[in-house]
């Protein structure tokens, strides 16, 4: 499996997050300041306007792409990821999704990531790192349409796992497009489980729809393997 | 001659009849000339029967289950105010308010009288032979113990006037004559009679014509001349029945009527200061409803439904300049409240839906006097400041009801939404009780009573509470359908919006397009178009937070969730339908301050414009799916001028409605293993009356009628199924 997404990688399409790559030492600091500026941008928490239908969590959108022409490895992860806005009722949702182009209009190397509030689209986050996701891998053509469906169940709480989500992405690659969901304890199968049959339901997916599931730590160790990287000190 | 005599007599009568926009008064006058003669028309048609088959048709059209009892019930009818002296008249004023069943007997006798008259002269009718017979019948008529005071007037006077009333009732087919009076013209009269009727047209036509133009109007001043009171008969084309009592004559009593100092019109001729007052039952055209295609009999129970806006007297004090044209003492409260009290104790509504009821009146009199006539009453107040609101009574005898919402339109944080009005659903269960017992049961009724904001400006207000009534009376249907039961629908009120305007064609037509509207033409009430910076409607009209669909529905899962969340804490689950609703909500067409703007990502122009295209879900089209229909045409009979149902001295205009679910083809109803007819069978309406009229009378409110509104007044039939 991670060779496929290895292959996948060098055309330029694949798992994003293992095309997130780690920032180089010297990037670390700078993007580290970023979040500092990022961080304290977001503590202004969002609040749900009057009459407007509060959500159980606060969410953030994310963006983020590879920028033509420079090797995945050379670029930070988190220099590429932009903070698109943070809401906290249906009405605000729809605020910005109607004003960001739906994934499927994606061109090139491009991802949204959709997260709780406080919650990085990173393996490394606390809330991540003992984490994993649900990934189904989607024919040209559908990802809006599921992308779409995802979000609106993990917004409006369908998955009933309580706290475990943490957020989910959408990938546009080159031959394929990408959709996973994140949560927070890769070894509790019972949500997992539950994950799964809820994607299913809400996606509307044929039974045969492959549905993989991948802790994080396998991504990074992926990662390490692929980029040549033994010590996996660094947490990434 | 009488006639000739008191054709010079009455001639300045005519003449003022005449200048008073003759044609409303000839279409209360054909209306009243035929109450009025009605037992002696009654008794003609029957005389007549076997010569031109009357009977036979009134028979045939008979539908009730026992015609005899049909030929008893009397109605009053209008009434004709005048100074005319008839001692006759006046002396006999009491016997009409007779109970029914004495004057059946009357009428009886009268009929076998007539039956026995020598001559069956069929089609063939001359004058005198009219004049005898009608003589004969007074004479026997005025024998009968409840003297029926139309025989009482036994004067020559009478005698012409009887002879121009058989002639015109003998005339026209029972069906014509339903509804249809709208003008003497329009009566087709045999041959025979045509030329003489004709001639009774021409109010100023000398020799024979003449004569019976002094007919006709001796026949209204005649009734003119019984206080106030006229007794109908309304025999078996009616089918449908009064209540015996008082009733509507003394209704329409107006004392001699006395002219206040100052009057928008110059006074007539103090020696006949003459007025007229037709409220009276008008019988819905019996052709439209005959077409049904089972004409089986069904037991069935008639019910009277009455929407009155009484004008509160805080609002009276508030816009004292709408009233400058009433003599103080019409306004005095105290008085307008027994006019009240008495108007609705002469009709005896079997629902009231009051509009501008203010509070402490509602308490301190309304409600007490209202309980005691056996009405349960339901009071919402308006939020705000308002001190007014509204009330639903129903007779506890009739109904009994299933369960009461009171709605407030004021929702804070809505735009469309920031008025205080309010409105309040009942449903009732229609029962025929026998003792303590109930013996029958009708289908579910669902009544509905509001008041929208006035505000010609802002129609967007008057939809979004409408919408929010709508969607009410909706999820009351629903929940009937989901017990497997039919639920029939009034909705009455005050909607200060006119006819066929915006706002009115949603209600009746269940449709409305209203993208880019200005909202100052949504009720029509003036014409704003003039104001060049009119605030226009635009989709969505207010915001998916209100959980009320563009069909102005509940939204399912509004409730769903409501109900949810109110079961469990857990708050924020939402599916995606329901969250789709909120896709286009004024606040996602808005980009927001603090989206980064990325070329090509975030730059996406509102996602609601391009939803706005024509295939897209966002409608720009309001609609309902309830069936519902106006009891009142908003013109009058005969040359249609415009029905009014509020007059102050700023205009006039229809704004009060009451819309019904007409009653559909019957259709064989598995359950019930009978055919089922869903929907209000429409028996008849209190008439209305034109601006002119109400002018004549100096405007509203006046010594007759309390309100700056008339009250409006429908009578409905619902199947019954024994219980």
């Amino acid at each position: 499996m991670n060779n496929k997404f290895d292959a996948l990688k060098d055309d330029d399409s694949g798992d994003h997050d293992q095309d997130q790559g780690s920032p180089k030492d010297s990037e670390k600091e700078k993007t580290e300041d970023k979040d500092e500026d990022q961080n304290s941008s977001r503590r202004k928490m969002v609040v749900p306007g009057a009459g407007e239908h509060p959500l159980q969590y606060n969410y953030t959108f994310w963006y983020s792409r590879r920028t033509p022409g420079r090797p995945a490895s050379t670029q930070s992860y988190e220099q590429n990821i932009k903070q698109i806005g943070s809401f906290a009722s249906v009405e605000q949702f729809w605020r910005f999704y109607s004003h960001m182009i739906r994934p499927g209009d994606m061109t090139g190397h491009s991802d949204f990531h959709l997260f709780k509030e406080g919650i990085k689209p990173m393996w490394e986050d606390d809330a991540n790192k003992m984490g994993g996701k649900w990934i189904i891998r989607l024919r040209k053509g559908l990802a809006s349409r599921c992308w779409e469906n995802l979000i609106l169940a993990m917004l409006g709480e369908q998955f009933m796992v309580g706290e475990e989500i943490c957020g989910a992405v959408v990938s546009v690659r080159f031959q394929e497009d990408i959709i996973s969901i994140w949560n927070k304890t890769a070894s509790d199968q019972a949500t997992t489980a539950r994950i799964r049959d809820t994607l299913r339901r809400v996606l509307n997916l044929p039974p045969n729809t492959i549905m993989e599931y991948k802790t994080h730590t396998d991504s990074i160790k992926a990662w390490e393997d692929f980029h040549g990287l033994v010590n996996p000190s660094g947490g990434r | 001659m009488i006639g000739s005599l008191l054709y010079y007599a009455l001639y300045p009568l005519s003449r003022y009849m005449e200048s008073r926009r003759l044609h409303s008064v000839w279409n209360g006058g054909a209306i009243t000339t035929r109450s009025f003669t009605q037992s002696q028309n009654n008794m003609l048609d029957h005389w007549l029967g076997p010569g031109n088959g009357t009977k036979g048709q009134t028979e045939a059209k008979m539908k009730e289950p026992s015609p005899e009892q049909e030929d008893d019930t009397w109605r009053l009818m209008a009434v004709l105010h005048g100074t005319i002296k008839n001692e006759a008249g006046s002396k006999m004023s009491e016997g009409e308010s007779a109970v029914k069943e004495k004057e059946a007997e009357t009428r009886n006798g009268q009929i076998q009288d007539a039956v026995e008259a020598p001559e069956q002269g069929g089609g063939e009718i001359t004058v005198h032979y009219e004049v005898f017979n009608t003589k004969q019948n007074t004479e026997d008529g005025s024998l009968s113990p409840t003297e029926d005071p139309n025989q009482d007037q036994a004067s020559g006077l009478h005698l012409a006037c009887l002879l121009t009333e058989d002639i015109t009732q003998e005339t026209p087919s029972p069906g014509q004559e339903k509804l249809n009076i709208p003008s003497l013209e329009k009566p087709m009269p045999p041959a025979e009679v045509t030329e003489c009727w004709d001639e009774y047209l021409d109010p100023v036509a000398v020799g024979k014509g003449g004569e019976s133009s002094l007919e006709l109007i001796c026949s209204l001043l005649l009734s003119n001349t019984q206080p106030s009171k006229v007794s109908r008969q309304h025999g078996t084309q009616a089918g449908w029945h009064f209540p015996a009592g008082p009733g509507l004559a003394e209704e329409l009593q107006c004392p001699l009527w006395q002219f206040p100092a100052i009057s928008y019109y110059p006074p007539v001729d103090s020696t006949v200061p003459f007025e007229v007052m037709w409220r009276v039952w008008e019988e819905v055209d019996e052709s439209a409803t005959a077409a049904e295609p089972f004409p089986f009999t069904k037991a069935s129970m008639d019910f009277t439904v009455m929407s009155y806006n009484i004008l509160a007297d805080d609002l009276l004090q508030a816009h004292q300049v709408l009233y400058t044209h009433c003599p103080l003492e019409v306004l005095d409260w105290s008085y307008r409240c027994s006019l009240l009290l008495e108007e609705i104790q002469k009709w005896k509504p079997d629902i009231l839906c009051l509009q501008e009821v203010q509070e402490n009146h509602y308490h301190e009199q309304l409600y007490p006097a209202l309980s005691q006539m056996g009405y349960t009453c339901v009071y919402k107040r308006r939020t705000g400041t308002k001190t007014d609101g509204c009330a639903t009574c129903y007779r506890s005898s009739c109904f009994s009801d299933i369960s009461v919402t009171t709605l407030e339109f004021f929702r804070p944080g809505i735009e469309q939404l920031d008025r205080h009005n309010v409105g309040i659903i009942v449903l009732l269960q229609p029962v025929v009780m026998h003792g303590s017992e109930v013996k029958a049961k009708g289908s579910l009724l669902c009544v509905a009573n509001t008041h929208l904001l006035f505000n010609p400006r802002r129609g967007d207000v008057k939809l979004a509470q409408l919408a929010i009534m709508l969607a009410e009376i909706d999820s009351v249907v629903k929940s009937c359908e989901a017990k497997g039961e039919h639920c029939n629908l009034i909705l009455s009120g005050d909607f200060n919006s006119v006819p066929s305007m915006p706002l009115y064609q949603l209600i009746t037509t269940g449709e409305l397009y209203f993208q880019g509207l200005p909202a100052s033409m949504i009720s029509g009430q003036e014409d704003l178009s003039h104001r060049a910076y009119g605030h226009r409607l635009f989709a969505p009209l207010w915001p998916s937070s209100l959980g009320i669909t563009d069909r102005c529905q509940y939204t399912s899962v509004y409730k769903e969730v409501s109900k949810r969340e109110s079961q469990k804490s857990g708050k924020g689950q939402y599916s995606h339908d329901f969250m789709r609703q909120l896709r286009f909500c004024p606040a996602a067409c808005i980009r927001p301050l603090d989206l980064q703007l990325i070329p090509g990502v975030t730059d996406i122009t509102s996602e609601a414009s391009r939803v706005n295209q024509p295939d897209k879900s966002f409608s720009h089209t309001i609609s309902h799916r309830l069936d519902l229909e106006s009891v009142y045409k908003h013109v009058l009979p005969g040359f249609g001028n415009p029905e009014v149902t509020t007059l102050h001295s700023e205009g006039a205009a229809t704004v009060d409605y009451i819309f019904y679910s007409p009653r559909c083809t019957s259709v064989w109803d598995q359950n019930a293993g009978d055919f089922a007819s869903k929907g209000l069978k429409l028996i008849a309406s209190l008439s209305l009356l034109s601006e002119e009229v109400l002018w004549s009378m100096k405007g509203l409110p006046n010594h007759i009628f309390p309100s700056d509104h008339l009250s409006l007044l429908a009578r409905f039939q619902v199947d019954l199924n024994a219980a």
